[in-house]
């Protein structure tokens, strides 16, 4: 991997051999939280919209009929817009990449609006995704990272057709970098043609402090656990997340965090809490502990889907699972274990092109450092057993918000 | 000691050597494929699926790929898992209508103890009755120690409270008369809270005999070797079965003979809808293609009929997604229509659809051409990392019987033109031989 900045151009190349389609992913930073919950969305839907020569029809078709794949991904902290090709398609695809940044008109403004609507009340069917959208209004209440689906289908009609342009704007003025993974014979003939026709993608070097603040712990009114119950009558499961924030990938801590979401439930089949509350207790078929970095603060939850009735004893299983982690030391085949599943997963989500452009991409958009897949390494083999009961007692035993939805007369006694 | 009776190399698209297959004199067949990586993965496929099932054992196909994991005579219930996990392994398996398949994606150093212990679960499974949990009555109480039971029963609960499955579920019933197909893969939990393990080690000893076993190996590797090792690993016990079980009669249906509307309600905001067409098997190359090009054509990607009409163009669409997909079965294919919408526009929204099933009659070049680039790039996507490769591969050899059809499905591909197209969509995608199944909100 190499990082090449050319007239102000940040260029990551991967050149892999005999590979058939080629990656080009195009990050851009979002340094500032949104006037209403949903403009970045809008703007990512609007993208592919269609551009000042080519009406969206004409995209979706030069598009398909091509077999490109070009796509706009809006996250918290950045919007990363890419395309993948055959190799033969590498003039078509980059030039449409172009166009699509550099020209789009975002005339169907309205039309979205009313689609985004759409999309939300739909996706708030999925019990799950219900019970999820709530625990992060909650956790991150008052912060741009609570802007939930339910926080946008409030806001989304207060937003006009501007706070979407200037989204343009200001993401052209933000940190940004082209990552490219493919392969290609001549290296500097490919690094000439994005700093000649990507020439927009220019960093001005000014691009300043971000005005998102830090959010490094969950402000609980009554110093405990808040819960959050949602009604479904019709629920054949309860869905229940349990969220806490913890350290973000720039802190010390964050190895020994994932170490510790590894052994106590994100490694797959042989998780504590897949043993005890899947294998042994038979409460669930999916249970598992996730975190989720972001730049400005990390969240960490336990998730189960679980028999209504057995919502009580859920929640006491994740305690004790986490308690036990807390008070006694993991077994050196567990923590080595661990170091290793985590690095395997990183390897195994590094095959494909976009996978590789995505990662350094996203590595660098961060902050993290191109090096940074060396540095997790190293820091990940120096976490030790104290490390990882350390970081369950200073992280999981805080309140927390826990979001539950199930037919009312399971949640009466909760 | 097991012989090799049968070698052969068949080319495989996007892939820089040919696959190597070789069957033993068991039946058991290995196909090796080399691809560039850092991972490898061991498949084991399976040719059982909810094919062989039958009323009384419904599920059991999918029950036994739960318990296959819990042990060995060599290794207790979870020691696979934690032992390949723990070495950066992602570990699973996954049950559907023809096939079982078992899967380990490994760092390659670590490939021989990935295929030990792959071999070993596969040979020799243990069942152990404490893991399969006790027997109880569903609606009774559950008892403390119901196990796998009760993991499979919540899995069941979760596909009840989502609501494609359920439209998909309630649609599938009714898509035909008598096949296995009919029935839902998971089974159901009267079914599982019951089945004895007597029944499940018997289905097993039928089921899981080497001739109907694949294992794929992907990734680098010397072939001599692993040969070699698959030789010494996969050492089958000659189990006579204690119990021979009788499958339901399978008579292939390739058309719904009695098409009918579903209405289910549920607490939900929006309405969900899918139309179901029955078609040929799918070693039927040439239409299994057609096929998957008119779901290009019709309902794929943006540029797509359905989602240009219902979604692109209308100012205020009433659809908020519409989508087409092709299943492709041994016994014969499916194809379906789903849309998600504003549930006041249920009547529109079933005239709309049946209005552009009637235009599909007609198909033009342009179009024609689009999808098949799209198949293309498909084949070039499912060559990019060993877990694909092993997918596809596996897949030919279960539902299509032969995976020399991978590389033959690319030049057919170019074959095909649009009267030949056409003329599939008036043999299986017409109103009159579609069943619809829908799902509305409650009403207040």
């Amino acid at each position: 991997m190499k990082l090449i900045q050319k007239d102000n151009i940040d260029i990551i190349l991967q050149n892999t051999k005999n590979t058939p389609r080629m990656a080009v992913c195009t990050y851009f930073s979002i340094d500032e939280p949104e006037k209403y919950a949903g403009i970045y969305t809008l703007f990512s839907k609007l993208l592919l919209k269609g551009t000042k020569t080519r009406s969206a029809e004409d995209l979706a078709n030069i598009i398909e009929s091509n077999g490109i794949e070009t796509s706009v991904k809006c996250k918290q902290d950045y919007i990363k817009v890419s395309t993948l090709f055959l190799n033969e398609d590498f003039d078509l695809a980059l030039e449409i990449l172009a166009d699509i940044l550099q020209n789009s008109t975002f005339d169907n403004f309205e039309k979205e609006v009313f689609k985004l609507k759409g999309e939300i009340v739909s996706d708030l069917d999925s019990p799950q995704i219900k019970a999820s959208d709530a625990l992060v209004d909650r956790i991150y209440a008052n912060h741009y990272y609570g802007n939930s689906l339910v926080k946008t289908l409030n806001d989304v009609d207060k937003i006009q057709k501007q706070d979407v342009v200037d989204v343009l704007a200001q993401i052209m003025n933000s940190k940004k970098v082209i990552s490219i993974a493919g392969d290609f014979s001549d290296e500097e003939k490919i690094v000439n043609y994005f700093t000649q026709k990507f020439d927009f993608m220019k960093n001005s070097g000014d691009y300043g402090v971000s005005k998102i603040p830090n959010l490094l712990s969950f402000d609980s009114a009554g110093k405990k656990d808040e819960i959050i119950k949602i009604v479904k009558n019709d629920a054949k499961q309860a869905q229940i997340f349990k969220g806490l924030i913890v350290d973000t990938q720039f802190g010390q801590d964050y190895p020994k965090i994932v170490v510790m979401n590894n052994i106590l439930g994100s490694s797959g089949l042989s998780s504590r809490l897949f043993v005890e509350l899947r294998d042994k207790q038979g409460l669930a078929y999916t249970v598992r502990s996730s975190l989720e970095p972001l730049r400005h603060s990390s969240l960490f939850y336990y998730y189960i889907g679980t028999e209504p009735k057995n919502i009580q004893k859920s929640l006491e299983g994740f305690i004790v699972e986490t308690k036990k982690m807390a008070e006694n030391l993991v077994s050196d085949v567990e923590l080595n274990g661990a170091k290793e599943n985590i690095l395997g997963r990183l390897e195994y989500f590094s095959q494909t092109n976009m996978q590789l452009a995505s990662i350094a991409g996203y590595d660098y958009i961060m902050g993290l450092g191109l090096d940074y897949e060396e540095k997790y390494r190293e820091k990940l083999s120096l976490v030790t057993k104290e490390d990882v009961s350390k970081a369950a007692e200073k992280y999981l035993l805080n309140p927390a918000v826990i979001s539950i939805l199930a037919p009312e007369e399971y949640l009466k006694n909760i | 000691m097991t012989k090799i009776i049968e070698k052969k190399l068949v080319e495989y698209p996007y892939l820089p050597e040919p696959l190597r297959i070789i069957t033993f004199d068991n039946g058991h067949k290995l196909v090796l494929a080399k691809k560039e990586s850092p991972m490898v993965n061991i498949s084991t496929w399976v040719k059982t699926g909810s094919i062989n099932e039958n009323e009384d054992n419904n599920g059991v196909s999918h029950f036994l790929e739960h318990l296959m994991f819990k042990g060995t005579h060599k290794y207790k219930a979870g020691e696979f898992d934690c032992t390949l996990e723990r070495k950066g392994g992602i570990i699973n398996a996954a049950t559907w209508k023809d096939y079982t398949f078992y899967y380990v994606t490994i760092p390659k150093k670590h490939l021989e103890l990935a295929l030990h212990m792959h071999a070993d679960m596969m040979i020799d499974p243990v069942l152990p009755d404490y893991e399969i949990g006790q027997t109880f009555d569903p609606n009774g109480t559950i008892p403390k120690d119901g196990r796998e039971r009760c993991v499979v029963i919540e899995e069941i609960r979760m596909g009840q409270d989502r609501s494609w499955r359920k439209v998909y579920d309630k649609l599938n019933d009714k898509m035909y008369e008598k096949h296995p197909y009919k029935r839902n893969v998971i089974g159901t939990k009267e079914i599982i809270a019951r089945i004895s393990r007597d029944d499940i080690l018997a289905y097993y000893q039928n089921f899981y005999s080497p001739k109907n076993m694949t294992t794929i190996i992907a990734g680098q590797f010397d072939d001599e070797d692993i040969i070699n090792k698959v030789i010494e690993e996969f050492k089958f016990q000659n189990t006579i079965p204690k119990k021979l079980l009788e499958p339901d009669e399978r008579v292939p249906e390739t058309s719904i003979k009695t098409p009918v509307v579903l209405t289910e309600e549920a607490e939900i905001q929006t309405g969900y809808i899918m139309f179901g067409f029955l078609a040929d098997k799918a070693k039927n190359l040439k239409e299994t293609i057609s096929l998957d090009l008119i779901s290009v054509i019709f309902g794929e990607g943006k540029s797509s009929r359905l989602n240009q009409k219902f979604i692109e163009t209308p100012e205020k669409p009433h659809f908020y997604q519409i989508d087409t997909c092709h299943y492709q079965f041994k016994d014969g294919d499916n194809f379906f229509i789903e849309a998600n919408f504003d549930p006041t526009f249920k009547d529109e929204v079933i005239s709309e659809v049946k209005n552009e099933v009637n235009l599909l009659s007609k198909i033009s070049e342009e179009e024609l051409n689009k999808a098949k680039k799209r198949l293309k790039v498909n084949f070039a996507e499912s060559a990019e990392t060993v877990s694909e490769i092993a997918d596809t591969i596996g897949h030919y050899m279960t539902v299509m019987e032969d995976v020399a059809l991978a590389n033959e499905y690319l030049k057919a591909l170019d074959e095909i033109d649009t009267n030949y197209i056409e003329n599939v969509v008036k043999k299986y995608l017409t109103n009159d031989k579609c069943s619809i199944s829908i799902l509305m909100p409650k009403k207040a």
